[in-house]
């Protein structure tokens, strides 16, 4: 029975510390993520500035591929959380209507209808 | 015969405590199996800095779009800030002559090019950091640069970015961890309309270059140097080629400088903008030290507007 228990406490000491190799001597680093993991205020914050260029630039395709940049969900999923998240947390109006300027653009685009450019 | 060296219940001779290590490496290897398999790591809620080097490159040039859009100089460093560089501004510069190098397109050069230039001369905002709100709560997320332009100093919504300076700086409770005191700031670009004309064309024995270089300098009327002005650059009949650069890409060499790689016995023509007057005859020559070792000198040209 004695050699039960310390078998068990053992065990214990080596699963504490396999934790405490990985989460204090040598814990997960970030590096090399993709946009797709990235913070929802940040994701929001790049669509503003997707939503700014394309308020100069007018340039709907160039747009959506920036918006492509965030990964697997829609670009006007993206829009539409960045919006949602912009209302929340008090952007600026001139923010707020960018956004939905670029939002607008978004859900009227049609890649069928692309001018073609030489 | 003594039973301190069998076990109790058995005859069997002890083997000695190797037990306990297998019990540690099994207790090791269940927690592997639980962090790797069971519940592998997964990144959510990651901060630009941890992107992949190609994916801050884009970051990086939306960041410069944006600025080039709003001329929001402090939103734009809060941004770059959040990639982590040592030095955004030399960072930038890099970027916009591998752009140039690679042949992506010259707006996107240009725009990450002026950003850098803008970064090189503006003052240094003062990061203020508050642990917290006030009333106890921890903040859940920190400001991002776009928070950081709705909000002042009193916490409340403010449609647009104030930019004038503060002459003392209070902080109230507020829901923010991190912000900046925006200062303003000013771009200086080419004055639209007159050309830049040349105002000295001087050849230079420098042996610290390791390249024959055609260096410009740019200036405004007020002798101010000018960041984002585009230099063509075309060779002699015989070598058609043709390139272009621009001004502010080294800002630690001055915002208005620029310089070109030159190749030997090749005869070069620049023009400084659109309708710039063409400077010709610009050749590689050799210069020697005065152990007679013989190396590729440089021009510079020095620009100004009248």
């Amino acid at each position: 029975m004695k050699r039960w228990l310390g078998f068990a406490i053992v065990i214990l000491v080596g699963i504490t510390a396999g934790l405490y190799y990985g989460w204090v001597i040598n814990p997960v680093r970030y590096v090399d993520t993709t946009p797709t993991t990235l913070r929802i205020d940040y994701k929001s914050d790049y669509v503003l500035m997707v939503a700014e260029a394309y308020r100069v630039d007018k340039r709907l395709d160039q747009s959506m591929r920036r918006l492509g940049f965030l990964g697997a969900k829609s670009p006007l999923d993206s829009v539409q959380e960045a919006i949602i998240f912009a209302t929340q947390k008090g952007y600026t109006d001139s923010d707020l209507a960018q956004m939905r300027a670029l939002e607008k653009a978004v859900q009227t685009w049609n890649p069928a209808l692309k001018q073609v450019t030489p | 015969m003594s039973r301190a060296y069998r076990y109790p219940d058995s005859d069997t001779p002890k083997r000695g405590p190797w037990y306990l290590l297998t019990g540690f490496i099994l207790g090791a290897l269940m927690g592997l199996v639980y962090a790797w398999v069971i519940s592998p790591v997964e990144y959510v809620d990651t901060p630009p800095a941890s992107l992949r080097a190609d994916f801050k490159d884009h970051y990086r040039m939306m960041t410069a779009l944006a600025y080039a859009a709003d001329k929001d100089l402090p939103r734009a460093r809060a941004r770059l800030a959040l990639l982590g560089d040592e030095d955004s501004a030399q960072t930038l510069a890099i970027q916009a002559q591998r752009a140039l190098a690679e042949g992506s397109s010259q707006t996107e050069a240009q725009v990450l090019g002026l950003l850098a230039a803008a970064l090189g001369q503006a003052p240094t905002p003062v990061p203020v950091t508050t642990s917290g709100n006030g009333t106890g709560q921890a903040n859940q997320l920190p400001m991002t640069p776009a928070a950081i332009k709705t909000r002042d100093v009193s916490g409340e919504a403010t449609p647009e970015l104030a930019v004038t300076p503060r002459p003392e700086i209070t902080i109230p409770p507020m829901a923010e961890q991190v912000t900046f005191i925006p200062l303003p700031s000013r771009t200086p670009t080419a004055t639209p309309g007159a050309p830049f004309m040349l105002q000295s064309r001087q050849f230079i024995c420098d042996p610290t270059l390791k390249l024959s270089l055609l260096q410009i300098q740019v200036f405004d009327a007020s002798g101010q140097p000018v960041p984002g002005v585009q230099a063509m650059v075309t060779c002699s009949a015989m070598e058609k080629c043709q390139d272009s650069f621009f001004t502010g890409l080294k800002p630690e060499l001055g915002l208005g400088y620029a310089d070109f790689s030159m190749t030997p016995e090749i005869t070069y023509t620049l023009r400084l903008g659109e309708g710039g007057q063409p400077i010709s005859d610009l050749t590689p020559a050799e210069c020697q030290t005065s152990r007679a070792e013989r190396y590729w000198g440089s021009w510079l040209l020095t620009f100004n507007q009248p």
